[in-house]
């Protein structure tokens, strides 16, 4: 699954998680029909329009495929979030079915393919943001497990690490004083950390915080996970 | 455009030395008990997974542990009431002092008492309830409300404070705090030694023995229970454990979660009136079990919200809570927990609380750090269902509305052009789009490229390769 | 009672009541042969609170801090009167009336936690509950064999009375701006006596 925020603003992302997926021998399909997790009316309280969005991308993932999605936040919502609204309904049973099948992309290279080291080089410091909804997932560590293991890279911890960035969401525009705070504190523990380049496995935290950095005039340099796995195998003449 | 949701709106208002506060203490409870729990124990959140087990063993058997306790707790010389609402309970404990001919109440802190308001039913009635928690009676001689569940005045200054004692008559302007908590040392225990009831709450209660497990470092309701005649405990119907070894278990989790301490100074384990020859002390012990809206909430999918133990460490942790302080969440249970209790303790007044759930981002800090493991955000995301489907103004304000997206996402047809035609966001500035959120997005951060379609123009290219 | 029922019949099936084991909350560096007493003393000491070694160490520290109005149980002044020097005046009746004038107390504990420098008292072995709390110093006497290792033991062995209860360190607040303040209403000084 492409995710709807990377089809529409970052097909870079995109990109590189299939060509990750590629180089680890995957064949990667990419049904058509699929639009959204259906996370934004699910975490607005519109049930009803949620499930009607799950449903489609239940029809359209139909399979016994894995869905590999590069994003922490939508994988959340289609193994965890979806079982919520859809605890007293008819269909449980077929979105329970893709839920076991649907797996974060850092999540899905450790621990479903086994991979432990990275190949290739990656010369410069990044910071790595954690995604607030895989909480208590494997997806944070295997993350840094990858990360840590690519030849030139330099992983600096910076503080507060474990504080929410602030997007969540309709939560930026429905408390845009506290969500901007959020980044901006957030902004400067990265910055005190010094970093090259900020990763994470959701282009969303990413896109709010470098929409505020570059709102300040100050810009940092965001990368996602799939990017630096995907560019470390270039650098190291892989693909 | 519409008000922004009032918690952000106090949020932007809230002075920045107060904001100031609450973030760096909060912030360092927090990291001073996460450091504790993981340099002491093997594995934490084994045990904070199952104390939450425990609690919600009990939550959902309370018809079978409530007559069993009660039955322990008459056993050993007490006598039990039930109070369905705050005026019950309230009036229970007027009814207990009436009959003493009591007139003067000596308080430990204790959070139900906030949720019936209890003071203010007894002085209208003539009689005396004081504070002796120091930071609840700086509450209560500034008739302000706590704004955190362990920390009630986290909101205020010593130089505020300071100037509440001078209003007071409790000494010249002084803001030492050593010199304000003498002061309240030197005042309180006068009032201790005069006062005819002495009323606490309970962090627990043992189903097999019928102990009640009392926690306070400042020693005030050891000595509210060492200088009167007559006990009176508040109870809400959840704090039951099955068996006293759980306490080994609860009491571990939860001073180390509260205030990054191994156990509170003072452990207090009551289990009736005092007996001959001790001198001092209760010869007469009640136990009112409060309902107030619980028996509601266990009517809900939002029942495992009754396991909480009031450790405050959901607060100390949320984001959002160290922005907007206690205040803000206009109830007696602020933060994360109380986005959850709050709207449902509030029963038909809902719909003014329906905001609560929604201050979050979802970020699950909150149950990461509970020590009996609520899930938080799936219990926010249950209530923001409930306030939309009930239409409650607040549930709605300032989030988009998700009808035009919904058809949209399910229309893959649709989709896909809504993909291309968003590159007019390009070209076009957001403030002539009639979209709110877009605009709002905008006020504070910038929108990247729109680049829609691009990837599956690519990913076409690729496969023909 | 009813609406607690009514609201818990629609439930299909209830939480189990899990078992666990003790030996979950045992600390990680948990020290196991070292004598308690030595373990509880650096345990108080990490509280704030003042491991007395002997009679000897008691007398220092009230004349030290100018404590010499006091009441001791009438039992152990007994048996450490002797170590007194003569300006000491000690009370072995608590007058209530006279609560200030009470500078230590002097009580017997029930029992201690080593692994958290926790003083256990009990309504059994405490004349007068004001004595263990109003003075500004009070003073425990914990014998050796009493110390429990951790809080799960001494859960355990939970006596029947009607008020336990255990003390960790000096009464203290961190209302006032999150700064720590010993004896708000309770001791400033928690000491406990080694007893034989």
């Amino acid at each position: 699954m492409a995710t709807c925020i990377c089809d529409a603003f970052f097909d870079d992302v995109a990109r590189a998680t299939v060509e990750v997926l590629e180089y680890l021998g995957c064949a990667v399909e990419f049904p058509e029909a699929q639009t959204c997790c259906g996370q934004p009316a699910f975490n607005g309280g519109d049930w009803a329009a949620s499930r009607k969005v799950v449903r489609h991308t239940v029809r359209t993932f139909a399979g016994e495929l894995p869905v590999v999605i590069p994003s922490g936040s939508c994988a959340a919502m289609m193994f965890h979030g979806t079982l919520l609204e859809f605890e007293k309904e008819p269909d449980l049973n077929e979105v329970a079915e893709l839920s076991r099948r649907s797996w974060e992309l850092g999540d899905f290279i450790v621990n479903a393919l086994g991979i432990k080291t990275w190949p290739g080089k990656y010369e410069a410091k990044i910071a790595f943001h954690r995604s607030c909804h895989t909480r208590g997932t494997p997806s944070g560590d295997a993350a840094m497990l990858l990360l840590n293991s690519i030849a030139s890279l330099t992983n600096v911890a910076f503080g507060e690490g474990e504080q929410c960035c602030g997007f969540g969401g309709t939560f930026a525009v429905s408390f845009p004083h506290i969500s901007s705070n959020m980044g901006t504190l957030k902004l400067e523990h990265v910055r005190a950390a010094q970093p090259d380049v900020l990763v994470s496995g959701d282009m969303s935290c990413l896109m709010h915080l470098n929409g505020l950095a570059e709102k300040e005039g100050k810009p940092i340099r965001t990368q996602h996970l799939a990017q630096i796995l995907r560019d470390a195998l270039k650098n190291g003449g892989l693909i | 455009m519409s008000a922004h949701q009032p918690i952000d709106q106090y949020a932007e208002k809230l002075p920045p030395d107060k904001r100031a506060s609450v973030y760096l203490s909060t912030k360092g409870t927090h990291e001073k008990r996460t450091k504790l729990l993981f340099d002491q124990f093997a594995d934490p959140n084994r045990l904070r997974h199952l104390a939450g087990e425990i609690k919600q063993h009990v939550i959902e058997n309370l018809d079978t542990y409530l007559p069993q306790v009660e039955a322990k707790l008459q056993a050993n010389g007490v006598k039990v009431h039930w109070a369905s609402n705050a005026e019950e309970a309230c009036a229970a404990v007027h009814g207990i002092m009436q009959a003493r001919g009591a007139t003067k109440m000596v308080k430990a802190k204790t959070m139900v008492s906030e949720e019936i308001e209890l003071a203010h039913y007894l002085e209208k009635r003539g009689m005396e309830a004081l504070e002796t928690d120091l930071g609840e009676f700086i509450v209560q001689i500034d008739h302000d409300h706590p704004s955190h569940i362990v920390r009630p005045i986290i909101h205020k200054n010593r130089r505020e404070i300071a100037q509440s004692f001078e209003r007071e008559g409790l000494g010249a302007y002084n803001d030492d705090p050593q010199t304000i908590t003498r002061r309240a040392r030197e005042y309180l225990r006068h009032k201790y030694l005069s006062a005819d009831v002495g009323l606490t709450g309970a962090n627990f209660v043992s189903a097999e023995s019928g102990r009640l497990v009392l926690v306070t470092n400042e020693g005030n309701s050891r000595f509210c229970l060492a200088a009167t005649k007559c006990h009176i405990a508040l109870i809400g119907i959840e704090k039951i454990v099955p068996r006293d070894r759980d306490l080994g278990l609860l009491l571990n989790l939860l001073a180390r979660s509260a205030t990054a301490q191994q156990l509170t100074v003072y452990t207090e384990f009551i289990s009736g009136p005092k007996k001959l020859p001790q001198g001092e002390g209760p010869e007469e012990m009640h136990v009112i079990f409060v309902d107030n809206g619980r028996t509601d909430v266990l009517e809900t999918e939002c029942r495992d919200i009754l396991r909480c133990i009031r450790c405050g460490a959901c607060l100390n942790v949320c984001p959002v809570y160290r922005q907007a302080s206690g205040h803000a969440y206009r109830s007696v249970y602020p933060g994360p927990v109380g986005a959850v209790l709050s709207p449902l303790l509030a029963k038909e007044k809902f719909s003014a609380l329906a905001d609560l759930p929604k201050a979050s981002s979802l970020c699950g800090a909150c149950n990461e750090v509970c020590p009996v493991n609520i899930p938080i955000p799936d219990l926010l995301l249950r209530l923001r269902e409930k306030g939309k489907s009930e239409h409650a103004p607040l549930a709605s304000l300032d989030t988009p509305g998700m009808g035009t997206w919904s058809l949209l996402a399910s229309q893959p047809t649709a989709w896909k052009t809504a993909l291309i035609g968003g590159k007019l966001l390009n070209y076009v500035p957001t403030t002539l789009l009639p979209v709110p959120a877009l605009r709002a997005w905008e006020k504070q951060r910038t929108l990247p490229k729109w680049r829609g379609g691009e990837f599956r123009k690519w990913l076409k290219d690729h496969r023909k390769k | 009672m009813s609406r607690v029922r009514g609201a818990l019949a629609p439930l299909s099936e209830r939480a189990p009541l899990p078992d666990w084991d003790a030996s979950l909350v045992a600390l990680r560096q948990r020290s196991t042969g070292e004598d308690l007493w030595t373990l509880f003393a650096e345990r108080l000491k990490a509280v704030n609170g003042t491991p007395l070694q002997d009679v000897a160490a008691l007398v220092e520290l009230l004349d030290r801090g100018g404590w010499h109005h006091g009441y001791c149980d009438a039992t152990i002044w007994n048996e450490i009167k002797s170590a007194f020097p003569a300006h000491f005046v000690v009370e072995t009746r608590f007058d209530r009336a006279r609560v200030d004038e009470y500078k230590f107390g002097i009580t017997p504990a029930d029992g201690a936690i080593a692994e958290t420098g926790t003083i256990i008292l009990s309504d059994a072995r405490t004349e007068n509950r004001l004595t263990a709390l109003a003075p500004w110093v009070h003073v425990a006497v914990v014998r050796l064999e009493q110390i429990h290792q951790d809080v799960t033991s001494a859960i355990a062995s939970l006596p029947a009375d009607p008020n336990v209860v255990w003390i960790t360190g000096p009464s203290k607040t961190a209302d006032v701006e999150g700064i720590l303040i010993e004896g708000v209403h309770g001791p400033g000084i928690q000491a406990a006596l080694r007893w034989r």
